[in-house]
This record gives C-alpha cells, sequence and structure tokens, in this order.
C-alpha cells in the first residue's frame, strides 16, 4: 500500500444518547466528513469496553473512536 | 384557539430538506441572532421536534408576488400546501396550564450601548449561537465585525435588569450571572488563545445548587469579575473594539478596550404573553408576571388557571422544570376523578412463535426521495444486500416510512415469513419506533428489528462522494444484517403496582407531597422523624412577600391530620429499605415498635437545618443570634425588640466558605425581610447588613430596593480580612472591613444576627437504605440537574423540599407539588415494564466479584449471597450496559446489543 492512498478504516461506538444523536444531527445540518466511520450504535460509551476495542482491532480496523 | 396555518402537510412532510436548499428568498436568522441566514421555508433549528419544515408567509416569494411556488414542484412527497387554512380549535378541558414563557430583553429599543450600530456588541443569546457548533461561525469563536479571533471579551451583567430606567426592569432576572460565568468559561474552551475574560456586575448571584461552585471554578480558570455596573461604552476607532471605563479593587480609574462585548440581557414578559393572560382574566402583577402566592406558587389568580415556568417569574431550567411538575401535580388533584376516563386500548395481534425456526431476513432499502438515492447508487446496495448471508428477501422502498409502504411491509413480512427485519434508512433514533410497529402489525416481536443508517449517516454527509458513500451504505447493510441474524426475541414482562406512597419528612414539603398523593386517591404513609409536624416553618414568620407563614402552617397540619388517606407517624426512624420502584418494603420504629410499611413509592422529603454557629460569640453572648432565632422573636412579638437601637446582619455565617462552597440561597432575603421588620417596630433604629453579594434574586429585588429606600445600610464587606465580634466594656464590637471604602469599621449593635448556613442532616442514613446518592455538600443529589430535578437515578424514588438544597419556602412547596407529581406516574401504572433492553447476568459466568454493582447508576444489581453471584433487576436496569463493560468475564449481557452481535457488526464493518 502506498502511503499517501492510505483508507483507515475506522469503526465508531457510539452512544444512543449523545454522539449517535449528534451524528444523526451533522446529517440533518449536512456537514460533511469523510466516509471511513462505521458506525456501531450502543445504548451507552461504558459499555464498550477493553475488550471490544481490542476485538475491533484484531478484525482489522486501523482507528477505534468511542463517541459518549 | 387558533392554530396558524403552517403551508407544510406535517403528514408527508419528511424533513430531507430539498425546499430550503432550493428556496430563492433567504432572510436573516432570527434563531442564530441574525447572524446567518435561513430560507423563507424553514426549520426554527436542527433539533426541533417535529423535525417539519414551515413556509414563513412574511417573507415567501409567493405569497408576496403571487409566483414562484419552487418548493411545491420540488417537494418528493408533494407535502406542501398553499391553500393551508387558519384553523379554530374548540378543546374541553378543566384546567388550563400557562407556561409562555419569557423573552428575551431587547437592548435595541432604547439602544444606549450603541448594540444596533455596532456588531462586536452583540447580546448573550447571540454569543450563544457563536458558541455553537450549529452557530453562524460553525463553533470557531470570531468577532462578527471581521471574524477575526477575539483576545478580550467583557460581559455587563444586568441589561434590562436591576435598573428603573426608560424600558429596563426594577427585578433581577436571576438567570444571567450563571449564564455569563458559563459562557466566559465555554468561550475560554473554545479560544485557541490566551482569551481574556471579564465579568462586569454589581453582585454575582449564583445562588442555585451546586453555582457557587461553578462560580469558584471560574475564579481559579482566570474569568475576571469586577464589580462595576458599566454605563458606557465607547468604540475605539478602526479597531472594532470597545472601551470600559471602569473603577478595579483599589480604587483606581482602569480603561480597557474589548474585542468583544457581551450584553447579558434579562428575562420579561412579552406584550403577547400580558395579553394573553389579560384575556383569560388572569391578574397580572407590576412587571406582567403572573400573580400568586407562596403558598400555592402555580395557582394563578383565576381558579383552574395554572402558570409555570419564566411567566410566573424570572428563573431558570430546573425551576421552570419543577413549575411544571407542580402544575401537572396540582392540576392532577383537580381532575383526579377524569383519569383514564378517555383512554383508549390498542389491540395487537397475537406475536408468532419462532421458536427452533432458522433466521430469515428481509431487507428494505429506503430512496427516501432523492435524500438517500440521490448520493447512493440504491440499487447497488439493493443487489449487494440479496448476496448476505441469511438474506431472503430484498427491495426498494421510495419512502419507507410513508403509510402505503408500511401497509405494504407488514404484507411482505407475512408472506416471506420474515423473521428479522432490516430497514436501511433514516435514523433509528427517530424511525425505529415506527418500524417497530411494523413488526408488532405483523406478529413479530418488535426486538427482530435493525436499523442501518444510510441517510443522517451517509448520503447526507458524504454527498460529494457518491462512490464512498455507496460502500459505506453497502457496509452498513451489512453490519445490520450481520447484527439481525443474531437477534433473540426479547420480552417485557409486567409486575403489579403498590398504589401506597411513603413521603419521609413531616415539613412542608412531605406534607404538601402528602396531600397531593391523597387528593388524587393515593393512600400515603407520612413519617416524621420528630413528635411535631412542621419542620423548619415552625421557625418562620413571614414569607419574602408578606404572608402569614404559622397562620399557613396551622391549616396545612390540619388538613394533614384530618385526611383519611394519610397515616401520619411520628417519632419514627426507618430501620430497613427492600425493594424497589412499584414494590417497597420499608421497616421502621415508632416509639420501639417495629412495623412494616408497603408502598409503591417513596418521596425523601427530610430536610435540612439552620447551622448554630461556632463564630462571632453566638452560644456565649445572648445579643448574639440566628436568623431564624430572630424570627422566633417576630412570631413571639418579642417587646425587647423595640427598644433597639442598632442591629447588625452578618450575611453568609458558614455558607460559601471553603468547608462548605454552596450559597445558602435564602439568608439574603431573610435578613433583608427582618431588617424592613425591625425598621417597622422601630423606624430609629439603625440596621446594618454587612455581606459579600446580597443575593435578592428574581422579583425579590423589589425588597432589596425597598429596604435601602427606608434607610437600611448595606455594606459590602471583605471577606479576605479578618471580621471580628467582641465585648468591650460591655459593648458588643463588631469590626469589619469595608469594601468600598477600602479600611476597617466598627459597629457596636446591640442585636447581632448571623445569617446562618443552610445545613444536611449529617447522619442521615436514608441515602444508604435507599441507596441514593448526595452531592459533595450532603444534599440529595438528583437524576439531573436540570431535566429532571425531582427524581433519583434510581426508579420510584423522589426528592423535594431541603434535603434537595437550600430554598425558600414557596419553592419548597412547588417542589413538594412536582414530586408528588413525578410520583403519580408511577401510581397511576397498574403494571410495571420490566424486560426489553436489560442486562442479564450469566451466573455460570459470574465469579461474585461485584464490580459490575458498584458500576451500577441505577442500584439494578444485587448481590445473591447463596450463589454469589450478582443479579440484575429488570424493573430498574435501564439497559446501559455499564454492568457488561466492568465485568472481566463478560457475563452480563444486554439483550439486544450482547457481545456477539456486536462482534458481527465489527466483522461486518471489516471483512468487505
Amino acid at each position: 500500500m502506498k502511503e499517501n492512498n492510505f483508507e483507515p478504516r475506522i469503526i465508531a461506538f457510539m452512544c444512543n444518547w449523545c454522539a449517535y444523536g449528534a451524528a444523526d444531527l451533522a446529517g440533518v445540518s449536512r456537514m460533511e466528513y469523510p466516509s471511513n466511520i462505521r458506525p456501531i450504535r450502543v445504548m451507552c460509551s461504558a459499555t464498550v469496553s477493553p475488550h471490544h476495542i481490542l476485538r475491533t482491532f484484531q478484525s482489522g480496523a486501523d482507528g477505534v473512536l468511542v463517541g459518549g | 384557539m387558533t392554530q396558524h396555518p403552517r403551508y407544510v402537510d406535517m403528514d408527508k412532510c419528511i424533513a430531507c430538506g430539498l425546499c430550503a436548499e432550493k428556496c430563492p428568498k433567504k432572510v436573516p436568522d432570527a434563531y442564530d441572532g441574525n447572524l446567518s441566514k435561513r430560507k423563507a421555508i424553514y426549520v426554527q433549528y436542527a433539533q426541533a421536534v417535529p423535525l417539519k419544515y414551515v413556509i414563513d408567509p412574511e417573507q415567501c416569494i409567493y405569497f408576496k408576488k403571487g409566483k414562484c411556488k419552487a418548493c411545491e414542484k420540488l417537494c418528493p412527497s408533494h407535502a406542501i400546501k398553499f391553500d393551508d387554512q387558519e384553523r379554530e380549535l374548540t378543546l374541553k378541558v378543566g384546567a388550563v396550564v400557562l407556561a409562555q414563557g419569557s423573552r428575551a430583553f431587547d437592548p435595541a429599543v432604547h439602544d444606549t450601548f450603541g448594540y444596533t450600530k455596532h456588531p462586536n456588541i452583540v447580546t448573550s443569546l447571540e454569543f450563544e449561537r457563536i458558541l455553537s457548533a450549529s452557530g453562524p461561525y460553525g463553533g470557531h469563536l470570531v468577532r462578527p465585525s471581521d471574524k477575526k479571533e477575539p483576545e478580550k471579551i467583557a460581559w455587563l451583567q444586568c441589561i434590562g435588569s436591576r435598573d428603573e430606567h426608560l424600558g429596563a426592569k426594577g427585578y433581577c432576572s436571576g438567570v444571567c450571572c450563571t449564564y455569563a460565568i458559563k459562557e466566559a468559561m465555554l468561550a475560554k474552551e473554545h479560544s485557541s488563545g490566551d482569551l481574556d475574560t471579564a465579568i462586569f456586575y454589581i453582585d454575582i448571584r449564583t445562588y442555585g445548587k451546586d453555582f457557587e461552585r461553578y462560580y469558584n471554578r471560574a475564579k481559579d480558570d482566570g474569568v475576571r469579575f469586577v464589580k462595576s455596573k458599566i454605563t458606557h461604552i465607547a468604540p475605539v476607532d478602526g479597531t472594532g473594539r470597545h472601551m470600559i471605563r471602569h473603577v478595579d479593587a483599589s480604587g483606581r480609574r482602569v480603561e480597557e478596550a474589548f474585542d468583544i462585548v457581551v450584553l447579558s440581557v434579562g428575562l420579561m414578559v412579552g406584550r403577547e404573553g400580558a395579553e394573553l393572560a389579560q384575556r383569560l382574566g388572569v391578574d397580572l402583577n407590576h412587571y406582567n408576571f403572573a400573580e400568586t402566592g407562596s403558598f400555592e406558587p402555580v395557582a394563578s389568580s383565576k381558579p383552574g388557571i395554572y402558570v409555570c415556568g419564566a411567566f410566573q417569574a424570572p428563573k431558570d431550567i430546573p425551576s421552570s422544570v419543577i413549575d411544571s411538575s407542580a402544575a401537572a401535580g396540582v392540576v392532577g388533584s383537580q381532575l383526579a376523578e377524569a383519569r383514564w376516563s378517555l383512554t383508549k386500548t390498542e389491540s395487537v395481534p397475537e406475536e408468532i412463535d419462532l421458536k427452533g425456526k432458522p433466521s430469515r431476513v428481509g431487507v428494505f432499502v429506503c430512496r427516501c426521495g432523492t435524500n438517500i438515492a440521490g448520493v447512493v447508487d440504491v440499487p447497488a446496495v439493493v443487489e449487494f444486500a440479496k448476496g448476505l448471508p441469511g438474506v431472503v428477501f430484498v427491495e426498494e422502498n421510495l419512502f419507507s416510512c410513508s403509510q402505503d409502504t408500511q401497509d405494504k411491509m407488514t404484507q411482505v413480512i407475512k408472506e416471506h415469513q420474515l423473521n428479522r427485519v432490516v430497514v436501511a434508512a433514516c435514523t433509528p433514533k427517530t424511525h425505529e419506533p415506527l418500524f417497530q410497529e411494523t413488526l408488532i402489525n405483523a406478529g413479530i416481536n418488535k426486538y427482530l428489528f435493525e436499523m442501518a443508517n444510510i441517510r443522517n449517516q451517509c448520503s447526507w454527509v458524504h454527498k460529494d462522494d457518491p462512490e464512498k458513500a455507496t460502500k459505506k451504505a453497502k457496509d452498513l447493510v451489512k453490519m445490520a444484517v450481520s447484527k439481525a441474524a443474531l437477534l433473540e426475541p426479547l420480552t417485557e414482562s409486567t409486575m403489579a403496582v403498590n398504589h401506597s406512597a411513603l413521603v419521609i419528612g413531616g415539613g412542608v414539603a412531605g406534607m404538601t407531597a402528602a396531600k397531593i398523593l391523597s387528593d388524587q386517591g393515593y393512600h400515603t404513609f407520612l413519617i416524621e422523624k420528630t413528635d411535631t409536624l412542621g419542620g423548619q416553618a415552625r421557625y418562620l414568620h413571614e414569607t419574602w412577600r408578606g404572608e402569614d407563614i404559622q397562620g399557613y402552617l396551622a391549616g396545612l397540619i390540619h388538613s394533614v391530620q384530618s385526611d383519611r388517606n394519610i397515616d401520619v407517624f411520628l417519632n419514627s426512624q426507618i430501620t430497613q429499605v427492600d425493594g424497589f420502584i412499584g414494590n417497597f418494603k420499608t421497616t421502621l420504629t415508632t416509639n420501639g415498635q417495629s412495623s412494616v410499611l408497603e408502598h409503591g413509592v417513596t418521596l425523601i422529603a427530610s430536610g435540612a437545618s439552620e447551622l448554630k454557629p461556632d463564630q462571632y460569640l453566638y452560644g456565649k453572648d445572648s445579643r448574639v443570634v440566628t436568623g431564624l432565632e430572630l424570627q422566633q422573636r417576630f412570631i413571639d412579638n418579642d417587646p425587647a425588640l423595640e427598644s433597639l437601637n442598632t442591629a447588625v446582619f452578618i450575611q453568609c455565617v458558614g455558607s460559601r466558605i471553603p468547608e462548605r462552597p454552596y450559597c445558602s440561597r435564602v439568608c439574603c432575603t431573610q435578613s433583608i425581610k427582618s431588617a424592613l421588620e425591625l425598621k417597622k417596630i422601630n423606624p430609629k433604629m439603625n440596621v446594618f447588613v454587612l455581606y459579600r453579594d446580597m443575593r435578592a434574586y428574581g422579583l425579590r429585588e423589589d425588597l432589596y430596593r425597598q429596604a435601602r429606600s427606608e434607610g437600611i445600610a448595606f455594606i459590602r464587606m471583605d471577606m479576605d480580612k479578618e471580621l471580628t465580634v467582641a465585648v468591650d466594656r460591655e459593648d458588643l464590637k463588631v469590626t469589619f472591613a469595608d469594601r468600598v471604602l477600602g479600611r476597617s469599621m466598627e459597629i457596636l449593635p446591640d442585636l447581632l444576627i448571623l445569617a446562618s448556613a443552610i445545613v444536611p442532616d449529617a447522619k442521615n442514613p436514608l441515602a444508604q437504605l435507599y441507596k441514593v446518592s448526595l452531592n459533595d455538600d450532603g444534599f440529595f443529589a438528583e437524576a439531573h440537574v436540570k431535566l429532571r430535578p425531582v427524581d433519583f437515578a434510581t426508579d420510584g424514588i423522589f426528592v423535594c423540599g431541603l434535603a434537595h438544597a437550600p430554598k425558600s419556602l414557596d419553592e419548597s412547596i412547588t417542589q413538594a407539588q412536582a414530586a408528588a407529581a413525578r410520583a403519580v406516574t408511577v401510581l397511576a401504572m397498574e403494571n410495571i415494564k420490566m424486560g426489553g433492553i436489560v442486562s442479564h447476568i450469566i451466573p455460570e459466568r459470574c465469579s461474585g466479584c461485584m464490580g459490575c454493582i458498584n458500576v451500577c447508576p441505577f442500584g439494578a444489581i444485587t448481590f445473591d449471597q447463596q450463589k454469589f453471584v450478582a443479579k440484575v433487576n429488570p424493573a430498574l436496569c435501564k439497559g446501559c450496559g455499564a454492568c457488561s463493560a466492568a465485568c472481566p468475564s463478560e457475563a452480563p449481557a444486554l439483550m439486544g446489543f450482547d457481545n456477539n452481535q456486536l462482534y458481527a457488526q465489527i466483522k461486518g464493518a471489516l471483512s468487505g
């Protein structure tokens, strides 16, 4: 892979009550951002354990974002 | 009632925003303080509920010139209705609640600061928008004139408040001090440099719960507080800055130029608000707020009409929310007989048993008109979905949420025997309940549903890159399908609710709550640890409005004692608590006898008391008394008060000090009231009040003004310097540092009143017994300061009165009415629903470490000593999953969000 073509694959765990809602609002406001993020809705960011984050990296993610 | 036309059919509008995108008419956006533009067809703000567009007929080109109709041509769901008409509605109701709120003071009307001329002078509401990520500058802190980052910002307090000049209001708006501090703190956070923030004030009135702590934090973070009433600001030519002249702490004249000047505007009742009240026959006070009394704080002058929020007096969000629940509680008492009389029951088809059946996933991909299909290649997503494992049916819809599509989906689910449904469309936040309804109608468990958010989080945010948006949409569908295949039906069970209430504390708050509950038909146990009802109100003479408290209290006690629905337990202590919402069992000891009470809800109104000071010769010299002790002398008509020559009040005794860093809220007003009372008894008396900030918030400011006009001397003392009380040859001598004169002063009073702090019960066992939390000051901590001010995080338990925080009698009554109303929301249910998305601890995996019990914010997990495992109570669990993250052995599974489902989603996202 060439350095300049690198596109990270990012998994975002997002709290249903805040970060997920904020991401929806970004849509309503038509803000644009890169499409590399794959959001996963969780009921609270506290649900996301180190297990989940490590499992995500193991599965091939280049980055993990926990929004809550 | 008149309902104005909105020219958009609410049932058809899908809020795609195409209309506003193409509308040719731009107008200043009042929501953004006119700092940005909106269109003639618009939504007022992004979070608006319901999210539906509206046409502004004052601006629309079609309404003004007779042609355009661009929105009508473009609207994919044909929602535009130019022939919409005004409608007259007649509703038959038993009570009316006026919650019409207030308006911000407009500094443009009598423009003394040049607000209309200079863009860098903004109101505090405009500054809120400047700070907002959805505001005119995307949350970047810049000056309106040239979009440069500011280095210095000033806030001018009391704009339009505490001011009797033309157009301004004499009262304190009660909210501006705290919001100005918040804005200064946020501005510092937003600023990339070292932003200088200065708040110019008369008194800092951070009297709300935990607000003093925030004020202290702001001082520590470098927000400057300058005591100076600024009346004039001058532009500095060519710089966009404004010069503020003030006098600093050492008495020097100082000139400073600021990049932005924020006018901290107050709250007022607008003309329309006053007119509506007058049409309804509701009395208004001299400021146009609704006239109310202290003992019935949400009742207007007209029977059957109630008021709440900032239309009653200027107030903040927590107080307004408490008011609104209180109004609901009082109305509920009036209309108790009508409860359930208009309720209809819905019939639901029986759920198909899926046990042992393989999963058959159906995928519905929504085009949302062009909202999704305009960016994402929907047919490609459909083709892709067909190839995913477990998928047996895929279809695309123009609008998945329309009623005809819903009916069609119900049919398709039945025909193809689908038992897992994925909808790729907008967001579950708004549409999950709708699609779950479709599943229920098709006889499928509603938890066998998953959404892929390909609009809000895909097509709307990646519209310039259709290829990548399509790839993302495919991945999102794949993730949803992977999870859906693993979904299991979740059941909700019910549990009967005990319809009795327990109120702890026989003060005014407890008794008021008990009365509301009893009036609504619920049997109530009222527990008091002493041998008398009445609490702190027994020591109070008059309210700040001058109403007689003892007469009111006697009436309230009588009505509680004669109420057959209320069982009063005096001399009682709670020793043990079992159970939870709907089914509590509380054991109490009354005069040595033990009894068990069964109840569905618990209200904690256990109060607080006045600090007995250990300084200023209190308890050593009989001329030194506390605020409440003086009240008692008023109640007793003590003749000795007539012969006093000099009285001195010392404020903040025990409050706003490092060991007790909160404001006791009521003492300023009580001292003002008492000082006036002393003046009334003996007009020749010299009365001094030594203070730090006089916090006569809201309409209480009138009383403060009256006190000053009657010759009561308010002296601002310097807290950094010593304040001493000594006996000098029989005379009591108060020595203090005067802040204004900058020198030490002495007064020889013959009565010294210490405005002593309100302190919570140091050994209150209730927090532990009911597993609810206390804040750092020892007062009970509500679930959410603003939105759930009388609830605890643990369901079925509520708080009111002084146990929650220091507050005045009228505020305690309001909060008690609110807590009772919230409790009724539980008591009125026949059954409580449990289950759905809750946690379940797999006992085989649990090692009994209790880590989950410590992290559960809702007290929902208990420990089974016999089996040595933790257990979740589904009636209390909110499904946050904190337990599952805390557990080292993955024993708790959050139903509907368990680890396997999560891992399937992760794999789905990364395997393509």
